[in-house]
């Protein structure tokens, strides 16, 4: 197997965490942080460590407004982070195909 | 063991992404048509005096028909606007949930149809015309709460205002209401008519983002 496309796999996005945050932010235009903690059942702090690496590596971007006079935190892919994720896959997709081809 | 691994995060990214995408197709257009639709329809049974109960369940039924099929074609257009399939995950969560409380709402419009009288109403067709209306709000809620899991959060305050309010004017109903079938018509027109267009309106301007369906 050439193990080139596996090297390639971007590893801020690979862990499992980041993975299931950046799945389901490629799915819907914007989430709420409570929406996604309570979707992937993670603590606060777990999740905003998550975010805050995405965020720093640019595929995130974190809005923070007020809604019923509550902050209101909500996290949405940057066109880089869309592009990375949709890297990510094909990438996958090309392992998957490379196997099946042997 | 490589491609095990590969499938399998596929496989955990195509459920997250399912499991958020949330429905938002064409809620702006459907709501403003329906809004229309319910009040024009409302004041136009009112105009007619169509205050046989038969009379009143075949014109709703005719106009929720109208409602269905208009939904559907905006829906449809969309669909094809975006490129996408018609029959997404999120359209068929949402229609799952919207089901019972619809399929409870036609059995009981049946049995309202069979068991009223033809003619002009008399005390039994006059409460029917009051309480049919209020079942199908009431109804009608529920499948907009239960459809609310899977739209934007503003879908299952709208169905709480439906349930509560169909089960206040329940309360409130008084004998007096009976006899005077015009209001069946203001029932329908301001929860079908004015609350969807007020909704409509809404979210013209605060819908944001792409069509997630």
């Amino acid at each position: 197997m050439n193990p080139e496309p596996f090297l390639q796999l971007d590893r801020v996005i690979h862990e499992k965490g980041r993975l299931a945050i950046m799945s389901m932010l490629a799915a819907s235009p914007e989430l709420s942080f409570t929406e996604l903690r309570d979707a992937l059942e993670m603590t606060d702090g777990n999740l905003t460590t998550h975010l805050r690496t995405l965020q720093e590596a640019g595929y995130l971007s974190v809005a923070k407004s007020y809604q019923n006079n509550r902050p209101l935190t909500t996290c949405s892919l940057t066109a880089q982070g869309r592009k990375a994720f949709g890297g990510y896959v094909n990438l996958l997709e090309r392992i998957v195909q490379q196997t099946k081809r042997k | 063991m490589e491609s095990n691994w590969a499938a399998e995060h596929l496989q955990v990214i195509r459920t997250l992404m399912e499991r958020s995408a949330l429905y938002r197709r064409a809620l702006a257009p459907i709501m403003t048509f329906n809004g229309m639709l319910g009040i024009l329809a409302a004041i136009l049974g009112w105009l007619l005096k169509l205050t046989a109960p038969r009379s009143f369940v075949l014109f709703w039924a005719g106009v929720g028909l109208i409602g269905v099929i208009g939904s559907f074609l905006l829906v449809r257009r969309q669909a094809l606007k975006a490129s996408e399939p018609f029959w997404s995950p999120p359209t068929r969560r949402v229609t799952e949930a919207i089901l019972p409380p619809l399929a409870a709402g036609f059995i009981i419009t049946c049995a309202g149809y069979l068991f009223a009288p033809d003619a002009s109403p008399d005390l039994a067709g006059a409460t029917l015309m009051l309480w049919l209306p209020l079942a199908w709000v009431v109804l009608y809620g529920c499948a907009l709460h239960a459809a609310g899991f899977f739209m934007p959060r503003g879908m299952k305050l709208f169905g709480c205002a439906f349930v509560l309010g169909g089960s206040l004017l329940f309360g409130l109903g008084s004998t007096d209401w009976v006899s005077r079938p015009g209001y069946a018509y203001g029932i329908m027109g301001f929860f079908f008519g004015a609350l969807h267009l007020a909704y409509g309106i809404y979210l013209y301007f605060t819908e944001k983002g792409t069509n997630a369906a």
